[in-house]
């Protein structure tokens, strides 16, 4: 990055992770080692991941920043078993990820709710498929559903609902089996901004009790910077990350750490980051 | 302060404006529902309502028709000679007509049986898959028809031949259009089965099938015609009972008004047959299916 040619007068510098990468790598939670992933197509290779390597902390919960279509949905699945790593290793845990586990919490990019069935039974759908018992988590199931505002809505179908409404329902999905990792794609990109917020401050209030690992994809750099501990900045394919960011703010988290000067100057940087990760000139960011 | 009180007049105007307006509104929309539940009966109506004159119609050029060219009635009966055969030969035709039903309802059953179990193997199975599904669309493509006699040489001529052609006929619809609901499942909605560690059972159970739902009762549609269709050719070929028989034999016989009596009990069976798969499909749509309740 030209702009910060001399470390020393990196804006960024307090912020930086310390460590991207643990001392110990076999007893970091979870641990990319040198991951890539290419896609081979009809029209040739696609790399969706250019590397990753990084190491995350039991009970962090990181915000993945980036241009459109540069692999951070590709980067969750191979976090959660769901597609292969072409070259590097991905450690949970101390055991490879070579697959889904049972304590994974998906949200997809798209809601993926079963059309034929209602609201909280697309809810209690993972507690049926793992055959847990569902009367342990029908309780929660209302709860939830309660939490993000569907609770007239249990009885519905998906098809009855609104695009925002079932981006909630999977939320809700994601969170019933109380998965230790999180693995959040877009979950409020259909959301309008007021209940982006409302969604936001459920999942900071939620972080608050139980600290749960969580890769959360976003587009919105604010809700990255306000929802995790630390945020990482993918560039455009073939993608690496350059940017590995530890946030200063404590939890329990208050809305108003979003009206700190500090608040705002770090998500000023991160625009500059992502901004040069899309390898467009500085100049053309308007206002 | 004059432009505050203008103001104030005038927010009080458009309060009042306000209210009137809605009251007049809510008014107006009770009327203009009442008309839309009025519009929606008369259309209901009218979707019923137009076939049948249509076919009254049909039914009345046909007998005016034949009665003023005075058509021979070998050749052609007016409908009244026609009813008038149906009611004389009633006891003959319920009693050759018993057969095609049961024959025609355990084709059915049995080809749906049989269609969506092959489905199911040729959906979970990659290698019988390739083995079979190829074969499955060429048998789809030839003339079923032409086998028929075929079924006889197997079977004698007792009703087994009937009912195995009956089921070979009406067993492929159902097979592809089974499997074409097994597999057209969104991709995303696998990958939620997968990232939840589902077995490809359970998914089978709780995707794949709910998702066919549909698919497979447009196969069973189709193959409850089929099915009758495969009785009839069947008791063409060789039988000594049932309406294909004996809308043959009484075609020997030059009696055109019985042909014709014995095809109207085949269209009424039909058509209740269709009617019941159809009701079947809906309520079973309504219950599982996508529809909202
Ligand atoms: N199954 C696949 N087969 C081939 N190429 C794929 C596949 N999935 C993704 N890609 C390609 O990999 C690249 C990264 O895709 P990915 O979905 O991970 O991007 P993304 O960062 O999540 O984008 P967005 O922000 O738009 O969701 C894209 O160029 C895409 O075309
Ligand atoms: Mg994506």
């Amino acid at each position: 990055m030209q702009i910060h040619a001399d470390p020393a007068a990196d804006p960024a510098a307090e912020w930086r992770h310390p460590q991207p990468v643990a001392p110990d790598r076999d007893a970091a939670y979870l641990s990319l080692r040198h991951a890539r992933k290419v896609y081979q197509t009809r029209t040739g290779d696609v790399e969706a991941v250019g590397l990753a390597n990084l190491d995350i902390a039991a009970g962090e919960f990181v915000s993945i920043l980036g241009p459109s279509g540069c692999g951070k949905s590709t980067l969750l699945s191979m976090v959660g078993g769901l597609e292969s790593v072409t070259e590097g290793e991905i450690w949970l845990e101390g055991a490879r990820v070579t697959g889904p586990r049972r304590d994974f919490g998906y949200i997809f990019q798209d809601p993926t709710l079963l059309p034929w069935k209602s609201v909280l039974d697309n809810v209690l759908f993972p507690i049926r498929t793992q055959k847990r018992p569902v009367a342990d988590y029908e309780a929660e199931a209302h709860r939830l559903l309660e939490m993000v505002g569907l609770g007239e809505f249990k009885a519905k179908r998906p098809r009855e609902l609104s695009g925002g409404m079932r981006q909630r329902v999977a939320l809700c999905r994601g969170l019933i089996n109380d998965p230790r990792l999180m693995l959040m794609d877009e979950p409020f990109s259909a959301l309008d901004a007021i209940s982006r917020d409302d969604m936001n401050l459920a999942l900071v209030r939620l972080w608050d009790s139980y600290h749960k690992t969580a890769l959360f994809v976003t587009h919105s750099i604010r809700e990255a910077v306000f929802l995790a501990d630390r945020v990482l900045v993918m560039t455009a394919r073939p993608s690496r990350i350059v940017a590995d960011l530890r946030l200063p703010f404590a939890r329990p988290r208050d809305v108003t750490v979003q009206d700190t000067p500090e608040f705002n100057r770090i998500c000023a940087w991160l625009r500059d980051q992502i901004q040069a990760g899309y390898g467009r000139p500085e100049q053309t960011r308007g206002g | 302060m004059q432009t505050a009180s203008t103001v104030d007049a005038s927010a009080q105007a458009a309060a009042a404006q306000a209210a009137a307006a809605s009251a007049g509104m809510a008014a107006a929309q009770a009327a203009s529902a009442a008309a839309g539940r009025r519009r929606a009966r008369l259309l209901a109506l009218r979707r019923i309502l137009l076939p049948v004159v249509a076919a009254a119609l049909f039914l009345l050029v046909w007998e005016a028709g034949t009665r003023w060219a005075q058509v021979p009635e070998v050749l052609l009966p007016p409908p009244s000679a026609v009813l008038d055969r149906l009611v004389s030969a009633f006891p003959l035709l319920m009693k050759h007509a018993w057969p095609t039903i049961w024959q025609s309802l355990a084709g059915f059953a049995i080809a749906t049986v049989l269609g969506i179990t092959l489905a199911t193997l040729l959906s979970a199975s990659t290698i019988i898959r390739e083995t079979l599904y190829p074969n499955v669309v060429f048998f789809q493509l030839i003339p079923k028809i032409a086998l028929a006699p075929l079924f006889v040489v197997w079977f004698g001529l007792g009703p087994e031949a009937r009912l195995s052609f009956s089921v070979f006929v009406s067993f492929f619809p159902v097979v592809i259009a089974t499997l074409a609901g097994l597999d057209n499942v969104e991709r995303d909605l696998l990958r939620l089965c997968r990232a939840l560690t589902a077995s490809s059972w359970q998914t089978f159970v709780s995707v794949r099938l709910p998702h066919a739902v549909p698919y497979i009762f447009s196969g069973m549609k189709i193959a409850s015609t089929f099915a009758i269709i495969g009785v009839i050719v069947g008791e063409f070929i060789t039988s000594k009972m049932g309406l294909g028989y004996l809308i043959l034999f009484a075609s020997a016989q030059a009696e055109t008004a019985l042909i014709l009596a014995a095809i109207s009990v085949l269209c009424v069976f039909g058509l209740a047959f269709y009617g019941v798969v159809a009701l079947c499909e809906r309520w079973t749509i309504e219950r599982f299916g996508d529809r909202p309740r």
